[in-house]
């Protein structure tokens, strides 16, 4: 029997997402390894950040969607890993967002989540989805604002702790399908 | 917002033996992992044992093992009755020093010598269809039962390194693919 995994890509005004491979290890790495990833589980050693990549690839496979690497147009370098992602344990699918080194403060985050959450709307037919934020990660909670979502409980996980759910708004509220309406 | 497919290689083949079949994982063979994982005993000498949020991401990392490297572990299923009884492959995440052969068997599976079928199988490929020259088992000291199948499959214990994200292993080195295939025509001109 043979396998094959097609994993869509997304354009949006500045960005595109598309499939993570091997080429991102090098970034990816770099990220989790460095202090910005203490709010997602790193930090991790570079064996760790190549299981990381590998699962998120295989998870793609067993759940149907996952995270995109983003690039910014004009280069194929990975500049953040956001998308999809409900791995066993978790409360319920969430949009995740992970920018690498200098990639902070443009929109990015915010850009590519308003584009997984219409895929997770448009295209998977989802009706809820949330983020999971660390109650530090203040830089994640505005991202989760800018996007309309809400605070909407709590969530203890065995590994990561005490997370914040934030609720986004649903498909019906999203009149322009994106986070215009928020901004 | 438009979306094109990017597909990105998947193509676990299928291995069959006398009873067994090696196949590429299914959503379907979590379960006996995860359990595998819970279970110290058996798990020790796998870098277990490790809860279910571990154990599926250990599961979805396999499959993205695949698609990186082009191998990994395959789920092996008894032809008879379609029992998920273990999971070999070949394995080769960041840091490992190089490709080695692994097997685990679940529970209930021992002593039919099933396991030394299913690595036989997977080395097989592995040094055919996939052209490996060379392979090395990593095996935790102590870790007896794998020892003596290592043995069982021609391979000697040629080192111990630190592994990564294990600690100190002892490698085993398999017989190259021109040793097995003159063994193997030795033992069919007897």
């Amino acid at each position: 029997m043979s396998y094959s995994l097609t994993i869509p890509s997304l354009e949006t005004e500045r960005l595109i997402l598309r499939a993570p491979g091997p080429q991102d290890f090098a970034p990816f790495a770099a990220f989790y390894a460095s202090p910005r990833a203490d709010f997602v589980g790193g930090p991790l050693t570079a064996e760790g950040a190549w299981r990381m990549l590998a699962m998120e690839i295989g998870h793609w496979t067993l759940k149907g969607f996952g995270r995109w690497t983003v690039t910014v147009k004009g280069s194929d370098e990975a500049v953040g890993m956001i998308g999809l992602f409900d791995p066993e344990g978790w409360p319920e699918t969430e949009i995740g967002w992970d920018l690498f080194g200098s990639h902070e403060g443009k929109g990015y985050a915010t850009e590519a989540g308003a584009a997984a959450r219409n895929y997770a709307y448009t295209v998977l037919g989802l009706s809820t989805v949330i983020s999971l934020v660390k109650p530090a990660n203040t830089a994640s909670a505005r991202v989760a604002q800018r996007l309309g979502a809400k605070h909407d409980g709590d969530f203890i996980h065995e590994r990561h702790g005490q997370m914040q759910i934030w609720r986004h708004p649903g498909p019906d509220d999203l009149t322009d399908g994106g986070m215009e309406a928020y901004a | 917002m438009t979306a094109t497919g990017l597909t990105l290689p998947l193509d676990i083949p299928t291995v069959e033996t006398d009873r067994l079949i090696l196949r590429g994982p299914q959503p379907g063979d979590f379960e006996p992992l995860a359990a595998f994982f819970a279970d110290e005993a058996r798990s020790w000498g796998f870098g277990g044992p490790m809860e279910r949020n571990g154990a599926w991401r250990w599961f979805a990392g396999n499959i993205g093992h695949w698609a990186l490297h082009g191998y990994g572990f395959w789920t092996v299923e008894a032809k008879d009755g379609g029992q998920i009884i273990g999971i070999v492959g070949l394995w080769n995440p960041e840091g490992w020093p190089e490709p080695e052969l692994g097997w685990v068997m679940f529970a209930g599976s021992e002593g039919k010598g099933l396991a030394f079928e299913a690595a036989a199988a997977a080395r097989a490929h592995a040094y055919g269809p996939m052209g490996f020259t060379t392979l090395t088992s990593n095996i935790f000291p102590g870790n007896a039962r794998s020892v003596e199948l290592a043995e069982r499959l021609g391979a000697w214990h040629e080192t111990d390194f630190e592994n990564v994200s294990h600690g100190i292993e002892m490698r085993y080195r398999h017989p190259a693919p021109e040793t097995l295939a003159a063994a193997t025509k030795t033992e069919g001109a007897a």
